[in-house]
């Protein structure tokens, strides 16, 4: 349920500023990162600037989004969603200049899968990389298994997501038994679920909780077909005699129609110059920012190596 | 890791070691259940997740064991559980006499409670059994061991696998193969770790999958089409025949049980899962409203754990100073002191 789950007490953000700001430090995190560790010959321009990384973020989503949608056997609405939600809460506390979008992606897919218990197995998953080689296919498998448990802890460990696709069931069933004002709840359909597909792309989900996404679909899919379904709000939800309750979901309704027409598709051109820059980022700072990442790279097999301070307990520590 | 002190070894789980450990802060102690990721080939194993998604998603009750916090240690992580004395397996295998009735009810009244609330919280445990079933210092029942449990929906059209439930608590519809269950399959276990409790002895104990469902067939009767409409759509459903055979009156298997215990071990062990008594419901039954009641849980037994001699509870320690030994026996011998009064 969604209402005393990890979603609602530790991922819902209350502005859409608050979650800009996480950003930023995120942001002026991994520079002060950088600055501290006294590479000589860094300038602040190499850096991405927010607004960079943000076209950035939004091209690897998409990205994610196409492997996703074209992942074969079809993968699960409820999977995809899992993913892109996953990328979005993991890029609130990490910038995209520390880890990389590319691997960061699909290891959220592939951590979606397991959590959404869409069952496929890790070659599989890779083999769904069809531009790469087999041995190729065998190296980012091994980058994206490197990179999962730091994508669970940055996680928090919360792993269930509640997506707007089954509330927008749950309204759809809901009209039909008790609106009948409207004709054919079902014609509201293809046009809501187009509103969710692009709500997913945006901070939504992080400001709001899936129920009231929906709503919203269902609403905006109502008045797109000239249709007024106040009443439904009113009436069948009851928000008639709660003034402020129905006020601030006129006003979250807004704010998330705003998000969704603000979308902006990232232009390919910016595209490619941020991410040279990014590249340039990576290649620059790999030696100083991410041990765990370079050591990964050079021999393949940091996480079998044994590392003495934090070697597994023996039953020889205990006695 | 630093918060915790290492006490001792509980046991070995599905994905790692157990052990139990003592929290610096609080002095609490607790389970540890270390998740390595030895096993490169899939990351972390799916059993882990599993266990993580249920457990973070519910709130604290008391007959589900709580996971106090997760955290990253070396390759792999660390889940963090409420530490637990014992587990009902033990209380049934170690009890020098078999149960009271009214200690049965108590347990049984623990376990419905859990399952009812995890049910009530859309998670099917999938793996209930005594040996899941831990019990705190205080007697408490908590239900644990989540590596199996699935957050279930209504939608339905998602295929579950049958290989699930340690063989004894195994359902029948998972004995046919059924990819299609509900959490009727954990009322079914209930009912078989109820009959075990009565008989202090495992009511199905089946060697194999095959001679599992014999065991069923033989007390349940082999079902027809008429006692068990669905089962002609279960994948293993022509692949085996078996012998026909009636019942058995559950009065035989289970003796020396009253009617109403009976009544609700027959409300648990019936074919069709969807006319499984529900946990919720189970609560209600007259049974637990019976004489003798349900006991309460300083009542109930709790053994130690394996491979230590069991501490007696009811008898004082030995001490050093005791009102029958003669006074002077109980006091130190100043000489022993000097050496560390000088540091005084």
């Amino acid at each position: 349920m969604f209402h005393n789950s990890s979603q609602r007490k530790y991922w819902i953000f209350k502005s859409e500023d608050e979650v800009e700001q996480m950003r930023f430090k995120a942001n002026q995190t991994f520079r002060h990162k950088i600055f501290g560790s006294g590479k000589p010959g860094l300038s602040e321009s190499i850096f991405l600037e927010r607004h960079e990384e943000d076209v950035l973020f939004r091209h690897y989503e998409r990205r994610l989004l196409d492997f996703c949608n074209a992942f074969k056997p079809v993968m699960p609405k409820s999977v995809v969603s899992t993913a892109i939600m996953f990328f979005r809460r993991f890029y609130l506390n990490n910038s995209i200049m520390e880890y990389h979008p590319r691997i960061i992606m699909l290891t959220c897919a592939y951590l979606a899968c397991k959590v959404d218990e869409f069952n496929v197995s890790s070659s599989q998953f890779v083999g769904n990389l069809q531009h790469e080689t087999p041995a190729g296919q065998e190296r980012v498998l091994d980058q994206i298994l490197e990179y999962e448990l730091l994508l669970i802890q940055q996680l928090n460990f919360h792993l269930v997501v509640h997506s707007p696709y089954r509330p927008l069931e749950g309204l759809l069933i809901d009209l039909k038994t008790r609106y009948p004002t409207l004709d054919n709840p079902e014609s509201l359909r293809k046009s809501a679920d187009d509103f969710l597909t692009q709500a997913a792309m945006t901070d939504a989900g992080l400001l709001f909780p899936p129920s009231q996404i929906a709503l919203t679909a269902i609403l905006n899919s109502a008045s797109r077909a000239s249709l007024n379904m106040e009443s439904y709000l009113t009436e069948c939800l009851g928000l008639k005699e709660d003034k402020e309750a129905l006020s601030k979901m006129y006003d979250s309704m807004r704010r998330m129609k705003t998000l969704v027409k603000k979308y902006e598709v990232p232009k390919p051109e910016e595209v490619n110059i941020y991410k040279q820059k990014l590249e340039r980022i990576h290649a620059e700072v790999a030696s100083s920012s991410s041990k765990r990442k370079r050591g990964y790279e050079e021999d393949g097999h940091v996480a079998k190596q044994p590392r003495l301070a934090e070697e597994d307990w023996t039953d020889e520590d205990l006695i | 890791m630093e918060q915790y002190s290492i006490l001792g070894r509980i046991g070995e789980g599905a994905h790692g070691i157990v052990f139990k450990a003592k929290h610096l802060e609080t002095g609490e102690t607790v389970a540890l259940k270390k998740v390595a990721l030895r096993r490169l080939e899939d990351g972390i194993p799916n059993q882990a997740v599993r266990e993580i998604k249920a457990l973070q998603e519910i709130e604290d009750n008391q007959h589900v064991v709580k996971l106090k916090d997760v955290f990253p240690h070396g390759t792999g992580f660390v889940l963090v559980f409420d530490f637990m004395l014992s587990d009902l397996s033990e209380v049934i295998r170690n009890s020098e006499q078999p149960l009271t009735p009214a200690q049965v009810k108590g347990y049984m009244l623990m376990l419905l409670k859990g399952v009812a609330f995890l049910h009530q919280n859309n998670v099917m445990h999938r793996d209930l059994k005594p040996a899941n079933l831990l019990i705190s210092s205080s007697g408490h029942l908590k239900i644990a061991d989540f590596g199996l449990a699935r957050l279930f929906s209504e939608q339905g059209e998602r295929l579950y696998s049958h290989q699930v439930a340690t063989r004894w608590y195994r359902a029948p519809e998972l004995l046919y193969g059924a990819r299609k269950y509900d959490e009727g399959v954990d009322l079914w276990a209930v009912g078989c770790v109820f009959g075990e409790l009565l008989n202090s002895s495992p009511l199905f104990p089946g060697e194999n999958d095959i001679e599992q469902l014999c065991c069923v067939l033989r007390v349940l009767g082999t079902p027809t089409r008429d006692s068990w409409p669905e089962i002609v759509e279960l994948p293993d459903y022509n692949k085996i025949t078996f012998k026909e055979n009636p019942a058995i009156p559950l009065e035989e298997i289970v003796p020396d049980t009253s009617p109403q215990a009976l009544d609700l071990l027959y409300k648990f062990l019936v074919y069709p899962s969807k006319q499984r008594c529900s946990a919720r419901q189970a609560l209600l039954h007259p049974y637990f409203f019976s004489s003798p009641l349900p006991a309460h849980h300083s009542e109930l037994p709790i053994p130690q754990r394996r491979g230590r001699p069991p501490r007696q509870r009811l008898q004082a320690p030995p001490t050093d100073f005791s009102v029958d030994l003669p006074l002077q026996k109980s006091v130190v011998d100043p000489v022993q002191l000097q050496g560390h009064a000088s540091c005084l």
